[in-house]
């Protein structure tokens, strides 16, 4: 069963940046498939709580919107938390995912070409937070090289779909910390080839026993001077979520 | 037959009374027709939109299809083989049938995203179906197979699209769509005809691309969502659907047939139109209550003559058949009256139409009709409204008739 770590919303990302193992490699050349699982790896916790902020720009605009969050298992919660949106709600079960909004007291199911669109006027999209299963699955993977990237040595991996699995990016190149196998940047194409969203890590901390990051900037490539931050301001592997947490009623 | 003859003389008698009276019918008739027959028009082009802009005729989709028709999902396509066209080609009054592949995306100028409808069409067989020739505002449509520079695909939008994405003929768009497999991808468009039609959808909410590109990007092989087909009278189309929908079965027992009266937006156009036929009916009450008012003041002027009547001998049954007669014989004038006017004014509103375009822009209040609405004939209408004239003004003469028939003639003559 697939663990998100921080919040249900951004499981993607997470997805994208994991840590793998806490190891540096020490002895031989790791293949692609095992950099990727060390990553896979650290994806699966029993759950996470965070408190996490989203800066959305545009051009010279700015949103900050803040945010509280838990994930268990395939299910998550987001709830906002600054003002303006205080009381807006979005919850994940499983394949489905709803929006509460408290002004309008209404309850929406996400589907269809919505999750294609950005999440509160974000760079990330509704469909960015609903794939969930491990990159191994969906993905062959192969080692592209090695880069520096931002100042760290990197492992660039490659990964195209594997035939058949339903996946939102058909190719995605990801450069991976070599030595905190933390993903630091990742490329998301179509399979017309064209770069759609570009994702980059710009903070990793030691939390707990493992290297997390902590802030990362989205880019839609389709749209310009645009680009959301997330920052996760404080995270709690495997705290204790009330019964009931993910369940409709506990939406309104 | 003295009474009807009084009745009568008695019309002619008061005749500014009369005339009077039977000219508000006549407006409330005049009134009620020019509006029908403007709601009759606003229907009828409604329809005759999205036929000519949209569904064609009959719709060949598999009913699983159909009924997700909403979501345009890329599941439970239809593969336009030889054989099924061959079916659909010899249906009745067959004109023309076109095969498109509708789908979800986001458009992107580069700055911008909005979500439309993405149509691939083969422009050949959708002329025959949809003809767009005289719409176009700039450009042109593209031609089958044709591709731009570095093998961009050639695109058509609607004005008002172009205008929001601030683009116009020969500027680049993305399209970003998901694959039969979820997955994304786009498609690279130059546009190259920009469209202007009495249908908002297809000005705000459609990209037209060439059928094998958007099959291609979509990985749905040779598919469509359905096959369009255009007869040569809309209103055989129930009848051919139903013959079609038989011979299908023999090709593809998926296949279903639904003509355009089955189309939801045609529905809606329906049920809007329920709610324009409550506001005629609401303009009728007023008319009856004007009709009346009228006609009961007439009968209470008139009380020293009842009082009259009664003191020569007539019985109360005869002094209310005399009224009554004569306020028929007013609702029979008014509504011959306001026929004629009705007319006249139809046969003006069906020949020079109304211009909403310069008063206000309809389309944002759901109304798919842009430009100049005309009447329609509506026969039925000028039956009716003629008959509720002659019935109300024979129903409402009833009461204040008998009121004032069974006073006592004296306290008649002089009420005080």
């Amino acid at each position: 069963m697939r663990k998100t770590t921080v919040c249900v919303a951004f499981s993607i990302i997470l997805t994208l940046i994991l840590i793998a193992g806490i190891f540096p490699v020490a002895f031989g050349a790791l293949t692609a498939e095992e950099i990727i699982r060390r990553r896979d790896d650290n994806e699966y916790y029993d759950s996470a709580k965070a408190e996490a902020e989203m800066v959305i720009i545009n051009r010279n605009r700015r949103i900050v919107k803040t945010m509280t969050s838990y994930a268990q298992g395939d299910n998550g919660l987001v709830v906002f938390t600054n003002p303006r949106d205080r009381g807006t709600k979005f919850l994940k079960r499983g394949d489905d995912l709803w929006m509460f909004f408290p002004d309008a007291e209404d309850l929406v199911k996400i589907s269809g070409h919505m999750l294609n669109q950005g999440i509160m006027g974000s760079d990330f999209s509704y469909q960015d937070m609903m794939e969930a299963d491990k990159l191994i699955d969906l993905y062959k993977f192969e080692l592209a090289g090695e880069e520096e990237f931002d100042g760290r040595p990197c492992y660039v991996l490659e990964g195209t779909a594997i035939e058949g699995k339903e996946v939102s990016y058909y190719r995605r190149k990801s450069w991976i910390d070599k030595e905190r196998f933390v993903g630091l940047k990742e490329e998301l194409y179509a399979r017309s080839g064209r770069l759609l969203k570009v994702m980059t890590v710009t903070k990793v901390a030691r939390i707990e026993d493992r290297w997390y990051p902590l802030e990362m900037v989205m880019e839609d490539k389709l749209r310009k001077d645009t680009r959301t931050e997330f920052v996760i301001k404080e995270i709690e592997f495997n705290p204790r979520i009330p019964e009931g947490t993910f369940t409709l009623e506990n939406l309104r | 037959m003295f009474l009807t003859k009084l009745a009568l003389k008695n019309l002619a008698r008061h005749r500014n009374r009369t005339l009077i009276t039977a000219s508000i019918i006549a407006f409330a008739v005049f009134f009620y027709l020019l509006l029908d027959s403007l709601i009759g028009g606003m229907t009828e082009m409604s329809y005759e939109m999205i036929i000519n802009y949209e569904a064609g005729h009959l719709q060949v989709v598999t009913e699983e299809y159909w009924e997700e028709e909403e979501k345009l999902p890329l599941k439970n396509l239809i593969t336009p083989e030889p054989e099924l066209m061959a079916v659909v080609k010899n249906v009745p009054g067959y004109l023309g049938s076109s095969a498109e592949l509708n789908f979800q995306a986001m458009v992107s100028n580069g700055v911008n995203e909005l979500p439309v409808i993405g149509r691939g069409i083969n422009p050949q067989d959708f002329s025959g179906v949809i003809n767009l020739t005289d719409y176009f505002v700039e450009g042109e449509m593209f031609h089958a197979g044709e591709r731009r520079a570095f093998g961009v695909s050639p695109a058509v939008i609607g004005k008002r699209l172009a205008d929001l994405l601030k683009v116009q003929t020969g500027d680049y768009l993305t399209l970003l769509v998901k694959d039969k497999h979820e997955t994304f991808n786009t498609i690279e468009l130059e546009i190259t005809g920009v469209i202007y039609t009495g249908n908002p959808l297809v000005n705000e909410g459609l990209v037209y691309i060439p059928l094998d590109v958007a099959q291609e990007a979509l990985a749905v092989g040779d598919q469509v969502s359905k096959v369009l087909v255009r007869l040569e009278n809309k209103n055989r189309a129930p009848g051919v659907a139903k013959e079609l929908a038989g011979q299908l079965q023999a090709v593809n027992p998926q296949l279903a047939v639904y003509s355009w009266d089955q189309l939801e937006a045609v529905t809606v156009a329906g049920a809007k139109q329920m709610g324009n036929r409550l506001i005629m009916t609401i303009i009728l009450l007023i008319a009856a209550i004007a009709i009346i008012n009228t006609v009961i003041l007439a009968a209470l002027e008139r009380m020293e003559e009842i009082g009259m009547m009664k003191a020569m001998g007539l019985q109360t049954k005869e002094v209310i058949y005399t009224f009554v007669l004569e306020s028929t014989g007013i609702g029979v004038l008014g509504g011959i009256l306001g026929v004629l006017l009705g007319l006249a004014g139809v046969g003006v509103f069906t020949v020079v139409g109304l211009d909403f375009s310069g008063i206000i822009d309809m389309a944002p209040y759901g109304i798919p009709v842009v430009g100049t609405i005309y009447g329609v004939w509506n026969p039925f209408s000028f039956v009716t409204v003629f008959a509720f004239g002659v019935i109300v003004s024979l129903f409402s003469s009833i009461l204040p008739a008998y009121w004032a028939a069974d006073k006592d003639p004296i306290k008649a003559i002089y009420p005080r």
